[in-house]
């Protein structure tokens, strides 16, 4: 038998179980019977310009260029980026009124509101089929044991970015093949004094004590 | 009945309830967007409770023409063991604040602003919501399935329960948005092979008239 190098058999492992995530966001439950989400999968070349595009938002969302910075070291090792997607109007015609319209009919003859993130207004039951779908890919990166996690960031820049075509809403899952955990506890990006900076600016009142006992 | 199977059914009713407590857990330590806790999850599973909520199912399907389907629904729950419900607590009037505009109001701000649907018969959900907090729920939700399959039990999704459950006042008073999840263990699982008109026909309506109303009668002819 050939010699597989663990490079190569990693690379393809990953090829294979974003496959069989999208599968499973694919076949997950869905109200209503409606299956009409699109999904793509991206890999670095698209996940850079992602990455930049969030990064960019600096000030006005600190999340998204939390990610977008985590985004950049993430593609230094295997990763890929599921896009899932969906469009806005309700096909349901459950008449729930959580969208704020009290039928169906109202809220997809609502005005569209444009902006970098979505297009509103956005029907709840398409929402939660979409996250659901999102949560059934998760479960099966876990299952696989691939690093991952589901970023609304990156999707909200897929979307602004045109990668993902003809939805309004969309929310990704990151999966990654690094040797160490990629997506929680990021303390290298912090020093002490800048972390104390920001949680002082953010809790001021943590380190002042009880008002009153003070003078 | 012989002893043994009245120790199989009381097992069971216990399998129920613990396989309800494994299934909040995984509903309860699924995502939460930014890990701003949001969702509870109530557990069902006494029969009085269900049929409760049952009821208020089949009265609100007379409301109007699109939510028909809530008395076939609370048909199914009837046949359940156990129901869970989930709720969003923060989507009501705690916005995310990142202006995702799912809503379609461009900011968290604008939304704060509008005003709520009224409590009127054939709202389910008073929106506007934000969307984005209420997504947390399908993360819940799918957590859940995804412990019910992995315990090897049936379950079935239904807004209509989470609605019912609202109105009947069992939520906690900021839950804006609901769903229920019911579960069974049982050999044939109640929530698939729905034929029509189940409302009407089922376990239950069968066994008014087949047993309960034809048999008395056949054992007086022919006694």
């Amino acid at each position: 038998m050939a010699v597989l190098q663990m490079t190569e058999l990693i690379e393809n492992g990953l090829e294979r179980a974003v496959e069989l995530m999208a599968l499973a966001a694919h076949n997950s439950f869905r109200f209503g019977n409606r299956n009409t989400i699109r999904m793509i999968a991206v890999g670095k070349e698209e996940l850079e310009q992602i990455a930049e595009f969030c990064f960019s938002l600096g000030d006005m969302s600190p999340l998204a260029a939390r990610d977008g910075r985590n985004v950049l070291q993430l593609i230094k090792e295997p990763c890929s980026l599921l896009l899932i997607g969906d469009k806005r109007k309700s096909d349901f015609g459950f008449n729930c009124g959580a969208c704020g319209y009290r039928t169906c009919a109202e809220m997809n003859a609502a005005e569209e509101v444009e902006s970098l993130t979505a297009r509103g207004p956005s029907c709840q039951f398409k929402n939660l089929n979409l996250n659901i779908a999102a949560n059934a890919a998760a479960a099966m990166a876990h299952r696989l044991g691939l690093h991952c996690r589901v970023f609304s960031t990156l999707a909200f820049g897929a979307l602004a970015l045109n990668l993902i075509e003809d939805v309004d809403l969309c929310v990704s899952v990151s999966v990654s093949a690094a040797k160490v955990n990629p997506y929680f506890d990021r303390h290298m990006y912090w020093t002490k004094e800048h972390w104390d900076e920001i949680f002082n600016k953010e809790f001021p009142t943590y380190n002042r004590g009880f008002i009153g006992a003070v003078e | 009945m012989e002893r043994c199977m009245k120790q199989y059914e009381a097992d069971r009713k216990l399998a129920v309830r613990t396989a309800c407590e494994l299934i909040l857990a995984s509903g309860v330590t699924s995502p939460r967007v930014g890990g701003v806790g949001e969702c509870t999850i109530h557990i069902l599973d006494d029969d009085a409770d269900i049929e409760d909520l049952c009821q208020q199912m089949e009265k609100m399907a007379e409301v109007q023409k699109a939510w028909a389907f809530f008395r076939r629904d609370a048909a199914i729950l009837r046949d359940a063991d156990a129901l869970l419900i989930a709720t969003s607590l923060r989507c009501l009037n705690d916005p995310a604040d990142i202006n995702c505009n799912m809503c379609g109001k461009l900011t968290c701000e604008y939304l704060k602003q509008e005003p709520k649907l009224p409590a009127d018969p054939d709202v389910a959900f008073r929106g506007p919501l934000c969307i984005f907090r209420a997504n947390n729920l399908a993360y819940a939700i799918d957590g859940m399935m995804s412990q019910a399959r992995n315990l090897g039990i049936d379950y079935g999704v239904y807004w209509s329960a989470g609605a019912a459950a609202m109105r009947t006042g069992i939520l906690p008073k900021d839950t804006g948005f609901a769903i229920g999840v019911a579960v069974s263990v049982t050999e044939k699982s109640p929530f698939r092979d729905i034929p029509k008109r189940y409302a009407e026909i089922n376990p239950r309506t069968m066994n008014d008239r087949m047993i309960q109303r034809l048999w008395p009668q056949f054992r007086s002819i022919y006694s």
